[in-house]
């Protein structure tokens, strides 16, 4: 057996345009194999096609060097092909047993749960998984729940993996357990197709086959290639990594917070007492692994949480606690981190999207209706000026990419917002060239003189931006840095819990 | 072989031939049903046609019949494009024809050009008045808008029930106790249009009002965010709108649409309070809103099309010698069938060979 999987000449075209076209592709056993490119370069539709979501409308699927024909997932399962969704297919009332063996059960309407438990132990014992079978799924940390995806697939005995950008979601943390088990399992000769837009991701495997516009531009062995080749084949241009940060001196004082408590659904505190300022002329980057108290910060300094006890004074006047219209109408703009659910309404077009939140306002307004003409007008010099991929305005916004997506809510807050800027995650997901475009955006308007506070999972972004960067555990801010004369490793201790300036 | 695929754009040509398909696959099921009885199936649709739009009394009773189930179709249309999903049209047309009665009493004896708007007025309140109490039910408690809508229903209807029955406003002197109020004088119908002694001038509301709606929904800031609403109330959340003064504003709108129904059909129609002419028209509503693809235009179009069934079903029973009972079965197989073009729409077919 050569290759666990192969496609020849696959081609897939979507209303005329190819997603893939012609693309050969082969996966041997035991290996991890990246697919690597932009949003929209075909990674998806590859995977779908071989997992029997799409049809080709040309190609050869080889499984095991045989030709076979996948009409649908259940084909693909029944080949040996198992795959884990970036949004996991879980209910979260049912147990971790229960997922796994609802929907998945082969023998008739029984369930026959003791079997399945005593499989599933010994797959669990194989790659070190310790999971309890019994908890609820909604009571699992993110990583834990995409266990439960894995061991979906595995119970189906799959020897073909897809992971669609499985880290997404994940800590630093969990992604390193997620790629030790990964290192298991092809130990042990299950093959690995992983799809993902991380360089650091990429470098983890055996080989990587690079997409662009739905062709494959190369397919190379990932020890014999760097970052720096990699990013330029996906974006087709060279990329620019290091960030260049003109020094500005901090003006007046934007925004402080002062003993910030907030609770959460069950009366748990989320933040607790928490400080800062920001300037004009300033970044902030807020440090913390994903869950402590970064997105409950980010819905009170924006209006949508109410905090418990504390004060957020803007250019001195006392803002806690004020709807989000009220903090919108005082010159805050926010770039939240779930952008298609709290950022945009993805069933509205572009330009629509654009003005969400001042559809009330005069000057997109003539008389009591909305005034359509000015907002097109008004889209297309914003869909310039911010370089937004789309046909033209009136194309629905939850069809674009999510970096597409991203640029409008920037264009958008961007355009309404005056002084204070929050962007809790701005470049979660999206590609390099696009990180690189909303980086260069926070920074100019750092320079127009606006507070900007930033949160990110990503050190080495807020090492590059940020003025001052303060680190957040469980709630609380475990120190405020300046990344001059801070390491990442020191960062990382205080991302761990470790108070600034303790040696315990 | 063929195979259907996810449109990724909507066509309009194949969407007008779904729905084209759904008339024709809806009219040969009903024809097989009519076979099934014994009737003359020719003969029926032909008694339906007449019945419907043969001539301008049957034009007429169309559009009477028609008029009740647009405006509650409109009340469906505004509620479940926010995607609240009120099932409370039916008791709100009831609170409608209470409200206007309530209204006729309290305003009998104004000139015709105070009184008919302050009664479609008095029975609107009383709609708006249910849709509030949902609402704040739904804002406050969080009750799901479904319950609480079916409760009031019952609690309306069981209300009239109770006024007209034992209540104050039965029909006096009546040895047998029928479930109305007295007739209205007579200077509380409705004006005729076009000297007929059907067409009442209440049937340009659901025109009026659905130009309205049209014109709200998809053009103000009011319709942006009842739109938004149903799609993603979280993003408007954090965009700085009132999502339970929107809520409150939809329920009691729609509560307005449907109450205007109950109270034409009191002022034009019955002529007198009573409860078994206004079943059904709040349930036939959310049909006619579904069908009409929860667009105010639809809803018309939908609204006349069923008018006209009900309309056509008495020639048919007559003509056609069949029993009236299946002309709501007539009206079921067609809704099936337009849901079905509903969905058909949202698909194309694609030829596959086999491999």
């Amino acid at each position: 057996m050569s290759t666990a999987l192969r496609v020849e000449g696959l081609t897939k075209r979507f209303a005329g345009v190819a997603a893939n076209d012609d693309v050969d592709f082969d996966l041997r056993p035991g290996e991890i194999h990246c697919l690597f490119g932009e949003n929209g370069a075909g990674k998806s539709t590859l995977s779908s096609c071989i997992f029997g979501f799409y049809r080709p409308d040309k190609g050869q699927i080889f499984v095991r060097d045989q030709p076979v024909h996948i009409a649908s997932p259940i084909d693909a399962i029944r080949h040996g092909i198992g795959m884990v969704h970036q949004h996991f297919v879980l209910v979260p009332e049912f147990t971790v047993l229960e997922n796994i063996i609802v929907g998945t059960q082969r023998s008739g309407w029984r369930l026959n749960a003791a079997e399945a438990r005593q499989k599933l132990k010994a797959i669990c014992d194989g790659y070190g998984l310790d999971i309890d079978f019994d908890a609820y799924v909604w009571e699992l940390p993110v990583g834990r729940q995409q266990w439960v995806e894995i061991l979906k697939a595995l119970y189906l005995d799959a020897e073909i993996l897809i992971l669609d950008e499985p880290t997404a979601v994940l800590t630093p943390a969990e992604s390193r357990i997620l790629f030790d088990i990964m290192g298991k399992m092809c130990a042990r000769g299950l093959s690995i197709i992983l799809i993902t837009h991380k360089l650091i991701e990429v470098m983890q495997s055996n080989r990587v086959t690079v997409l662009r516009k739905g062709k494959v531009v190369a397919t190379l062995n990932t020890v014999e290639t760097s970052p720096d080749e990699l990013a330029r084949l996906m974006v087709g241009r060279d990329v620019s990594f290091a960030i260049t940060k003109p020094e500005l001196k901090p003006g007046e004082t934007v925004v402080a917070v002062k003993g910030l408590t907030a609770h959460g659904h069950w009366g748990e505190a989320v933040l607790k007492d928490v400080s800062f300022s920001v300037a004009r002329h300033e970044i902030l980057g807020i440090a913390g692994v994903a869950g402590n108290g970064q997105k409950e910060l980010f819905e009170v300094l924006c209006g949508v949480r109410k905090p418990q006890a504390g004060s957020i004074r803007l250019m001195d006047e006392e803002i806690a606690g004020l709807t989000p219209r009220c903090l919108m109408d005082r010159g805050v703009g926010h770039i939240p981190d779930d952008r298609f659910r709290e950022g945009l309404v993805p069933e509205f077009n572009v330009a629509e999207n654009l003005v969400l939140g001042w559809q009330r306002n005069a000057k997109y307004r003539s008389g009591p209706l909305i005034n359509f003409k000015a907002i097109a007008k008004l889209s297309r010099e914003m869909i310039a000026e911010y370089q937004i991929a789309t046909r033209d305005e009136k194309v629905t916004a939850g069809k674009l990419s999510g970096g597409n997506a991203q640029k409008i809510i920037i264009a958008r807050e961007f355009r309404h917002a005056a002084g204070l800027m929050l962007a809790n995650q701005p470049t979660r997901g999206l590609d390099v060239g696009v990180i690189e475009y909303v980086q260069s955006q926070l920074l100019r308007k750092r320079a127009e003189g606006f507070a900007v506070i930033l949160a990110s999972e990503e050190l080495g972004d807020l090492f590059g931006l940020a003025d001052r960067i303060a680190v957040m555990f469980k709630g609380e801010i475990m120190g405020i840095v300046d990344p001059r004369n801070t390491t990442i490793s020191e960062v990382g201790v205080m991302m761990a819990g470790r108070r600034q300036g303790t040696t315990q | 072989m063929i195979r259907f695929e996810p449109r990724t754009e909507r066509d309009g040509l194949w969407t007008a031939a779904s729905f084209a398909m759904a008339v024709v696959a809806g009219l040969a099921v009903s024809a097989l049903l009519l076979a099934s009885t014994g009737a003359d199936v020719g003969q029926v649709f032909a008694a339906l046609v007449q019945g419907a739009a043969g001539s301008p009394k049957a034009l007429a009773t169309t559009l009477v019949k028609a008029t009740p189930i647009i405006l509650t179709g409109l009340a469906t249309v505004i509620a479940f494009r926010a995607q609240l999903w009120s099932i409370g049209q039916e008791g709100q047309v009831f609170a409608g024809a209470m409200g206007g009665y309530l209204g006729g009493q309290v305003l009998a004896g104004m000139p015709p050009l105070l009184f008919f708007p302050g009664v479609l007025a008095f029975g609107m309140a009383a709609g708006m008045a249910l849709g509030w109490l949902a609402a704040q039910l739904r804002n406050r408690f969080g009750v799901n808008e479904i319950i609480s809508t079916v409760m009031l229903n019952y609690l309306v209807i069981y209300l009239l029930s109770w006024l007209l029955q034992g209540g104050p406003w039965g029909e006096n002197g009546a040895t047998i106790s029928y479930q109305q109020s007295p007739m209205l004088p007579e200077d509380a119908f409705l004006p005729a249009l076009f000297g007929s002694n059907r067409l009442h001038a209440g049937v340009l509301l659901p025109f009026l009002a659905a130009a309205l709606c049209a014109v709200v929904i998809s053009r103000t800031p009011l319709g942006y965010e009842i739109r938004g609403l149903g799609y993603n109330p979280e993003a408007l959340r954090h965009k700085g709108v009132n999502i339970a003064r929107t809520v409150t504003i939809v329920m009691m709108a729609s509560g307005a649409l449907a109450a205007l129904a109950g109270a034409t059909e009191l002022f034009g129609v019955a002529h007198r309070l009573r409860a078994d002419n206004l079943v059904g028209l709040g349930y036939a509503g959310i049909i006619v809103g579904m069908i009409g693809g929860l667009r105010p235009l639809g809803t018309v179009v939908a609204g006349l099309f069923f008018g006209g069934l009900a309309s056509g079903a008495v020639y048919m029973r007559v003509l056609g010698d069949v029993p009236a009972s299946l002309v709501p079965a007539i009206q079921g197989i067609t809704l099936f069938f337009f849901l079905c073009a509903g969905v058909l729409a949202r698909y194309r077919v694609v030829r596959v060979a086999f491999q």
